[in-house]
């Protein structure tokens, strides 16, 4: 059997060096008029005329006729295409030396809008009217609207940036979804929808997959759920054709996936069809927080694993061909994976308990094994973090080649296990339900700052103890550095567009959805 | 060249765009609160203001230090910024800050809701310097860099490669060493961790085995209770990052800074620095028929053929029905008490007597195993004290010990003592002496005691520049006068002397002198019995057994052949030991000529344990 004849094409066929973006040629300086500027010009026009939309309906036009000393909604409008389309340029600009594809480039306008949330509606904007930086949590609260809007124009900019860019025509290697990777992304998003159901139904108030959604019936409502989740699989398998190089990238990438899942079905999609209007505001988006580490985890992290893993599997079984010219082996590599996830993880379970030692939640750990002893609580601590550490290492062996990426990886493991252990597993182990409300994430802030300070060590620990005896990223000559380059290759993809994303609304979000 | 370290150039690059960037902040605080932009709001304004640029600066600074490696990423490096920005809030602004203050951590949502304004200026400062670093090019000053996709490098549907060569490293620095044993192996795996840090060095290991020998162990592969692959990691393995050119080095020519290995590209490799690390060879010190008829132990083909022989002689002896060529087939003489000869011959009675109770016709007091050592005691390199418990457990199994003797000669049925005893024997295996490979006299530099390569104490070659020597081929000054021992521990040691000194000397620093005192020694006795040494205190019996298993077991290279060992070991446990002769030729007696390398003089590079052990 050739490397085609068996079983899925697109999974026997010659899989890209990470992710869907293929081997691809990239634009050079000579070209960046052509290659940058134009198609980021198109595509700001574009992003522009979605969040252009969004604001008609939110009405802040006149907010940035305020620029001009005018109150005209037409005003407003053509300054916004007007800032809209340079910062489209900027887009095309910042982005041209990556890879190229509607998978990578999605995630990088998001990360993109957000930061220009910060630089334009939180801070030059105000500038500009003669008013002071909305740098304070009530100024950005009333921003928030901005906030996703900022995050829109950077989706639709980037995806009108994919059109529009010439690299994508010339791309080597391409990748198209198939029956079978859509599948795939069907079956891994029909297990997550019907966890997220049974997680959802077993809440009180039993909340639904918007807030937007008024309906009781639970046959209905938990339909809806796993049909969100396997609309969302799909849609996962339509950007990933040929899932992610690893898993735990591919679990940092579905969070941030159901984090845009949520804001376009949730808090934009459903409402709108239920006739709401757009719910962006403060206090609509307070309401439908009880959904959020429900997409983050159950429509976005784990129908990403299973499709990574169906995906692995699928390889494994129909391809012939070769995985790569760097396998170690399960033994060599798997061995070593844990053991420096282990160690990595005792040094990130040390820096976590100054936290949890500080804040006096020792007791409350010790209470999953129903004793109070702070104690006792602190080994369980240790013995999980270990344990979450070896879990790193599987994830993530041979995925940090610096210690940017090592913090980036770290500290998105980190936050993952923030909403998987804080806010959901912890409660359910000491007999109650998942803590998925504004007040309780609230509550967690500072087993937050615990987990991230434990995911940057973690990182960092497993990067240096990986460089020790495999470095893998230091190549002698051509032949093997096309091999590392599968991996190492990360940055040209949008993995540090996925950190940027998890952080920020693993920090931001929780401070602006907090109660006032 | 490169081969020198320079991360001072991107931390500078990063300090600038952090002060830069940091400056742009400062000009907001005209705009709003002062404390509600500065980095480090802590002191009055005008301390602020201080304190955030200084902050500024520090923060570019770690950026440059730890950026990604890549060049053309704008994007990577700004949202990398981004994400040292949101750890400085953490640290900064909710840690140091109050506890500055006396009001310890902000870790709570409360706490942290009043400082958001510094999380935005965090963020911001981050992403802008990530961004301006891009600009202003600092990953293009790296020492190296992991050309990616972004580089403009691609592959095409042929699997190679595309795209511009740009930016290509500077022409690193060639170390070439020859000899894989322990010593060659440790500078390549130094040299690998050196270039972690950017050190520019571009390794090739020059050997005619494409392993390195645990030669600790080959007294077990001898005995049967190890398989023969196991103790031998494979040099591509155990030094991932070097070129290895697998062949034997024929000449060196420090004239033309080159050494000629007919397997090379164009037969010959050139070099910077060059390392002779060719170990020792057997040195049968002019006794008659050493080296014609004795074993030796050296090599893994040294060991198992050995075992089969030692087996193949049980099988005769079964069905010997002369009672003293039976008493000949059955008597196994080890010249040499040091550690290997003590080892070999504890681990040929474990043998022999496991494997018995498959040769029925074999009596049990006809097994004669003798161990001739030329000194007063065995073991010379440890304590007295410890060398007669050495010697009492070896008495205590019926081996029989002959001292202060030395070998006449031996011939095909027999060895002779310089007494004139004869012992009537087909098995002699020779432990007695090694002496450094011939291939070093190439260097026509001063040679010391048997013709070892003497060396400062930097480990540089007397007389010749830029050319290193290590291991039992050299003659290193110690610390106190005299001279290091020829050990495995001390040819691991003076490797990463090496590998620092060849990196000081890029760097135009001075090379330091290598020092180390001994870790300890240690003995296996067999039958779950050894002697230890370490740091002065001596250990013995069972305890001693396990440390020198747990020990060694660490020490052996790569992963997967310590779990392949364990699993002979515990195998070893509890079955009897295989008998299985791996080869179908009848075993040579000592009549029977001997295969030999055609080259004595250019064999392979062995870093023996050979009597000094590891």
């Amino acid at each position: 059997m050739n490397a085609r004849s068996g079983g899925d094409a697109d999974v026997a066929s010659s899989p890209p060096p990470d992710g869907d973006g293929a081997g691809a040629d990239v634009a050079c300086d000579s070209d960046m008029m052509s290659e940058a500027v134009g198609p980021g010009a198109l595509a700001g026009i574009v992003g522009g005329a979605a969040f252009g939309a969004a604001m008609i309906d939110l009405g802040s036009l006149e907010t940035i006729a305020s620029l001009a000393r005018s109150e005209s909604v037409v005003v407003g409008f053509v300054i916004h295409f007007v800032i809209a389309i340079a910062i489209g340029v900027g887009f095309g600009l910042l982005v041209r030396f990556q890879r190229p594809g509607v998978g990578e480039t999605l995630f990088w306008g998001m990360a993109y809008g957000a930061v220009w949330w910060f630089v334009g509606a939180v801070t030059l904007l105000p500038l500009l009217s003669g008013e002071p930086l909305a740098w304070s949590v009530d100024a950005a609260r009333s921003l928030v609207p901005s906030l996703i809007g900022h995050l829109v124009y950077g989706a639709f900019t980037a995806l009108g940036f994919v059109v529009f860019d010439r690299r994508s025509r010339h791309r080597v290697v391409s990748a198209h979804p198939t029956i079978g990777s859509v599948s795939r992304g069907a079956i891994a998003g029909l297990f997550g929808g019907i966890t997220l159901a049974l997680i959802l139904d077993a809440q009180p108030g039993r909340p639904t997959v918007s807030s937007a959604m008024t309906t009781t019936d639970r046959p209905l409502t938990g339909a809806v759920t796993v049909l969100v989740g396997v609309v969302a699989g799909i849609g996962f398998a339509l950007l990933h054709p040929n899932a992610i190089a690893g898993s735990g990238p591919a679990l940092v990438r579905g969070m941030v996936y159901g984090f845009l899942a949520w804001i376009v079905l949730a808090v934009t999609v459903v409402p709108l069809a239920s006739g709401d209007g757009l719910t962006w505001t403060v206090d609509d988006l307070r309401d439908g927080f009880a959904t959020l580490p429900g997409y983050l985890l159950f429509i976005g992290a784990v129908p990403a694993l299973v499709y990574q893993w169906l995906t692995s599997l699928t390889r494994a079984v129909a391809s012939d061909r070769h995985a790569g010219g760097d396998q170690e082996g399960v033994g060599t590599q798997g061995l070593r994976a844990i053991f420096g996830g282990a160690a990595a993880g005792i040094v990130g379970g040390t820096v976590f308990s100054i936290v949890i030692v500080r804040t006096g939640d020792l007791p409350g750990i010790a209470s999953m094994v129903a004793v109070d002893s702070p104690t006792v609580g602190l080994v369980l601590h240790l013995v999980t973090s270990v344990s979450i550490g070896v879990g790193y290492g599987v994830f993530f062996v041979k995925r940090s080649n610096d210690v940017s990426s090592a913090l980036g990886w770290g500290i998105s493991y980190g936050v993952f296990w923030w909403l998987m252990g804080s806010l959901t597993l912890l409660p359910v182990l000491a007999g109650g339900s998942p803590q998925w409300n504004v007040e309780a994430s609230s509550e967690a802030f500072p087993s937050l700052v615990g987990h991230l300070a434990y995911g940057a060590f973690l990182g960092m620990v497993f990067y240096r103890l990986e460089a020790r005896y495999d470095p893998w990223w230091v190549s002698r000559n051509a032949a093997e550095e096309r091999r590392a380059r599968r991996a190492a290759d990360q940055l040209a993809g949008s993995a540090p567009a996925l950190w940027v994303l998890t952080v920020l609304f693993a920090v931001v979000i929780p401070i602006l959805l907090a109660p006032a | 060249m490169g081969g020198t370290e320079r991360r001072g150039p991107q931390i500078a690059a990063g300090a600038f765009c952090g002060s830069v960037t940091g400056g742009l902040l400062a000009v907001l605080m005209v705009f709003d609160d002062v404390s509600s932009v500065s980095l480090l709001p802590v002191g009055t304004p005008s301390v602020q203001i201080a304190l955030h640029l200084v902050v500024a600066a520090a923060i570019g600074a770690v950026f440059g230090w730890i950026s990604p490696r890549t060049d053309r990423a704008h994007a990577a490096l700004t949202s990398s910024g981004l994400i040292i920005g949101l750890l400085w809030w953490v640290i900064g602004p909710l840690t140091f800050v109050p506890i500055i203050r006396g009001d310890g951590t902000m870790w709570s949502l409360v706490q942290a809701t009043p400082v958001f304004s510094t999380l935005i200026a965090s963020l911001l400062h981050g992403s802008a310097t990530g961004l301006c670093f891009a600009v202003v090019g600092g990953p293009r000053i790296l020492p190296w860099s992991v050309p990616t996709a972004s580089r403009g490098v691609g592959i095409d549907e042929n699997g190679d490669q595309v795209g511009d060569d740009e930016a290509q490293p500077a022409e690193p620095t060639r170390v070439v060493i020859v000899g894989g044993g322990f010593g060659g192996v440790a500078v390549a795996q130094r040299l690998e961790a050196l270039a972690l840090d950017g050190s520019g060095i571009d390794v090739t290991l020059v050997s005619d085995r494409n392993f390195l020998l645990f030669t600790p162990m080959l007294a077990e592969v001898a005995g049967s209770s190890v398989e023969q692959q196991h103790i031998s990691a494979p040099l591509r393995a155990a030094c991932p990052r070097t070129r290895f050119v697998r062949g034997r080095a024929t000449d060196i020519d420090v004239e033309a800074r080159l050494v000629r290995v007919a397997e090379a590209p164009r037969g010959e490799v050139c070099y910077d620095h060059l390392v002779v690390a060719l170990g020792s060879v057997p040195d049968d010190r002019d006794v008659p028929g050493v080296a014609d008829h004795c074993f030796s132990l050296k090599t893994l083909d040294d060991a198992t053929r050995l075992r089969n022989h030692v087996i193949s002689m049980m099988e005769r002896a079964d069905v010997e029905t002369d009672g003293a060529e039976r008493r000949s087939l059955l008597t196994f003489v080890v010249a040499g008490g040091g550690f290997a000869g003590t080892e070999m011959v504890a681990e040929l009675c474990d043998l022999a007597h496991s494997a018995l109770r498959h040769y029925p016709s074999v009596p049990i007091d006809e097994l004669r195993f003798v161990l001739v050592h030329s000194r007063d005691r065995i073991l010379p390199e440890i304590g007295a004290e410890l060398a007669d418990y050495a010697l009492d457990k070896l008495h205590a199994r019926g081996i029989e010990t002959v001292l202060g003797t030395h070998v006449d000669g031996v011939t095909p049925t027999s060895l002779t003592l310089d007494a004139g005893t004869e012992i009537a024997t087909r098995t002699v295996v020779w432990t007695a002496g090694n002496q450094p490979n011939a291939l070093v006299t190439a260097l026509g530099c001063e040679l010391g005691d048997r013709g070892a390569v003497v060396t400062d104490a930097t480990l540089a070659v007397t007389g010749l520049d830029r050319v290193w020597a290590l291991g039992d081929c050299a003659q290193v000054p110690d610390s106190e006068g005299g001279r290091c021992p020829p050990t495995a521990q001390h040819a691991t040691r003076q490797g990463t002397t090496v590998a620092d000194n060849i990196l000081a000397v890029e760097q135009g620093r001075d090379p330091s002198p290598f020092s180390f005192s001994s870790l300890g020694t240690l003995v296996a006795l067999g039958h779950r019995t050894a002697v230890a040494e370490i740091r002065g205190r001596r250990f013995s019996g069972i305890l001693a057994w396990f440390m020198w298993r747990t020990i060694y077991l660490f020490k052996l290279p790569t992963l997967e052949k310590k779990a392949r060992v364990v699993v002979d070991w515990t195998v070893d446990l509890l079955f009897p030991r295989d008998i299985v002769l791996t080869t179908d030729s009848p075993q040579r007696d000592l009549g029977d000529e001997p295969e030999r390398d055609d080259d004595h003089t250019a064999r392979p590079a062995t870093t023996t344990a050979g009597e000094n052990g590891a």
